[in-house]
């Protein structure tokens, strides 16, 4: 295929997705639409953070800290505000909060990175419980106005297309060839001409600009929202989890390991509440070392590759435990000491 | 050569050594410290327009250091670069390369997962790229036709038939030709090759060689070239610099240089068989990496 089908491929993918997304309200019990805006909610984080995080390699833990930006400018504008511009400035703040913390921390790779965000993600959260304690008083705050569950649902539908829809399109212009440069050696990159700082701090932010426009639809979700909610350290480490091993690197596996996750998450949370995590873990375990490319690298090829090495490792073993491998190596010894 | 076909066409054979010849990088008093190690001691040099410069030096000497200086990629603790007349000391990597400083990396660092073409393509769309509105005016026409489309930088380093491969799929020395295409497309006046020829054999060293002199004769370019190999460098350049611990010992024409007493004690000293010490030949035997007893056996020569 080339890049022209690929791009019609993907559009076409992405217009049938959301026409089922649309239709579901619809046919689909509230337990459904529920789990639906979770599936949502995860598939417009993890795309969005793999889009910057994913081509350019650098594992940001921050988004919960955006996410909690996005979920209390929305709780203290909603009442005056309106929704849509409610969620506008969450995005906002979120955008402008991600480019300062980028230029501070983006020229730290690795771990320091990783670190730093989670730590500035802290950082933000405490900083806010404080200030609720000194200024406001309480701890949290109601949403008092909530609106419709279809407007929400919507909302939270347009955010998660346009993530996917900014991923495809990025992926295709001079922006997202820079940052796979980054991704792939930034000095490498430098010296090609790339304004690396400026493209990171501008992809950081338009990460940053997703998880706070979903943070603000999300916390009429909770009608009361406190600081250890809405700045959860497991929403940023959920995305991470999701996007790996969806295949960070990748348009289509966040999506599809997003909602996988969702599935599987409810299922085990209603079937073995003590197993959930310790699945997740297991999970990621396998997926690195054995799908290293994540879930969209999967294909028919995988599956026969992992099917041979089994049957090799299999038959290797019944000549060891035969006693013919026992046997071969006894003569090929004898036949050694003749010669 | 005569029978492949001319790269720009915009210029005829230039004279490289003319004074009038306008100043492409002027590197003063360039310093590089590591803690308590001085890497490269206020090296000053000046390139210009259609040069073709070696630099060699013993292992550890700051070749590349300052390299790295000189195209950004290593602040300087302490001088200054001007590349084409503007002042670009401490800039970051991007701006040497928007102003025509390109380099290539001593390990080749190509993007191994794009193909071979989007490799190229990538210097295109940064430091090469032509704003839109000189495509528009025609002034694409001043730049060499070879570096026009990646398909003719392909042709130029001869991976033409390798375009669609992933770069970590070819092998170490056409990854080498792969990092120097990269490098000529982000369409530069200065080339800096660090040990393009390390590791290739001798046929491929020589057909090295011809395509630097072919991108100096024909792209208008000015090439700094560090090798290892020192015979191979000095048949070819016109000007080498020598570095030693991080200093310049000498800078000149290279059959004046190996004549040069403090080069000949520092760097080329052991190759020196005794009594041969009169002429460029005595640095044409084969042997590279002075050992710590070179020095001392040139001097205990009768």
């Amino acid at each position: 295929m080339n890049d022209r089908q690929i791009l019609t491929r993907d559009l076409l993918v992405l217009f049938g997705l959301t026409g089922w997304a649309l239709s579901l309200p619809y046919y689909g019990s509230e337990f459904a639409v529920s789990m639906a805006l979770t599936c949502l909610m995860y598939i417009a984080l993890a795309t969005s953070w793999s889009l910057f995080c994913g081509t350019t390699r650098y594992l940001s833990l921050a988004t919960a800290a955006f996410f909690g930006i996005g979920a209390y400018t929305s709780a203290l504008t909603l009442d005056t505000q309106g929704w849509a511009l409610a969620i506008a400035y969450g995005a906002g703040i979120a955008t402008a909060v991600a480019v300062v913390m980028g230029a501070l921390v983006l020229h730290l790779r690795g771990t320091y990175f990783a670190v730093l965000t989670f730590g500035m993600t802290e950082l933000i959260r405490h900083a806010i419980t404080t200030w609720e304690k000194q200024v406001t008083g309480t701890v949290g705050r109601v949403l008092a106005v909530v609106p419709e569950r279809d407007t929400v649902y919507l909302t939270v539908l347009l955010l998660a297309v346009l993530a996917v829809a900014t991923s495809i399109v990025v992926r295709r212009t001079r922006f997202g060839l820079a940052m796979r440069g980054i991704g792939s050696d930034e000095q490498r990159a430098q010296t090609l001409g790339v304004d690396t700082r400026l493209v990171k701090i501008a992809g950081f932010a338009l990460t940053a600009a997703f998880a706070g426009a979903m943070g603000a639809a999300m916390s009429v979700r909770w009608t009361y929202i406190d600081p250890t909610t809405v700045f959860n350290p497991f929403i940023g480490f959920q995305t991470v989890l999701i996007a790996l091993i969806g295949g960070a690197a990748t348009l289509w596996g966040p999506l599809i390991a997003a909602i996988v996750f969702s599935l599987l998450a409810e299922t085990l949370r209603l079937q073995l509440p003590q197993l959930y995590m310790m699945t997740l873990g297991l999970l990621l375990i396998l997926s690195v070392l054995y799908l290293p490319g994540g879930l969209a690298s999967l294909r028919w090829d995988t599956f026969k590759g992992w099917w041979n090495d089994t049957r090799a490792w299999w038959k290797e073993k019944r000549y060891e435990w035969s006693g013919d491998k026992a046997r071969d190596e006894r003569r090929e010894k004898e036949r050694r000491v003749v010669l | 050569m005569s029978s492949e076909p001319h790269l720009s066409h915009t210029r005829p054979d230039g004279t490289p050594h003319d004074p009038r010849v306008p100043l492409l990088l002027d590197a003063h008093e360039v310093t590089v410290r590591f803690g308590g190690l001085v890497a490269v001691d206020a090296v000053s040099a000046q390139f210009r327009a259609g040069e073709l410069v070696g630099i060699i030096g013993p292992n550890g000497a700051g070749k590349t250091t300052f390299f790295n200086a000189i195209s950004g990629v290593q602040l300087p603790t302490s001088g200054r670069l001007v590349a084409g007349g503007r002042n670009l000391t401490g800039r970051k990597p991007h701006r040497f390369a928007a102003h025509g400083v390109a380099r290539t990396f001593q390990t080749p660092r190509t993007f191994a997962e794009m193909r071979v073409r989007d490799n190229i393509e990538f210097g295109l769309k940064f430091a090469g790229r032509r704003p839109r509105k000189y495509v528009f005016w025609g002034d694409e026409e001043s730049v060499p036709w070879a570096l026009r489309t990646p398909q003719s930088i392909l042709k130029l380093i001869g991976l033409d038939t390798l375009a669609d491969l992933p770069a970590a799929a070819i092998t170490p020395s056409q990854q080498r030709l792969l990092e120097i295409g990269m490098a000529l497309a982000t369409r530069p006046k200065l080339l800096l090759l660090d040990e393009v020829a390390a590791g290739l054999t001798e046929g491929e060293i020589e057909d090295m060689a011809r395509l630097i002199r072919r991108m100096r004769d024909e792209l208008d370019l000015t090439v700094i070239w560090i090798e290892h190999a020192v015979t191979v460098l000095l048949r070819h350049v016109e000007r080498v610099i020598v570095l030693h611990q991080g200093r310049k010992i000498a800078d000149g024409p290279p059959a004046e240089v190996v004549r040069d007493r403090e080069v000949i004690e520092a760097y080329l000293g052991d190759e020196m068989e005794p009594g041969q010490e009169d002429g460029p030949a005595a640095v044409l035997l084969p042997g590279d990496r002075p050992g710590p007893a070179g020095p001392g056996r040139a001097r205990s020569a009768p």
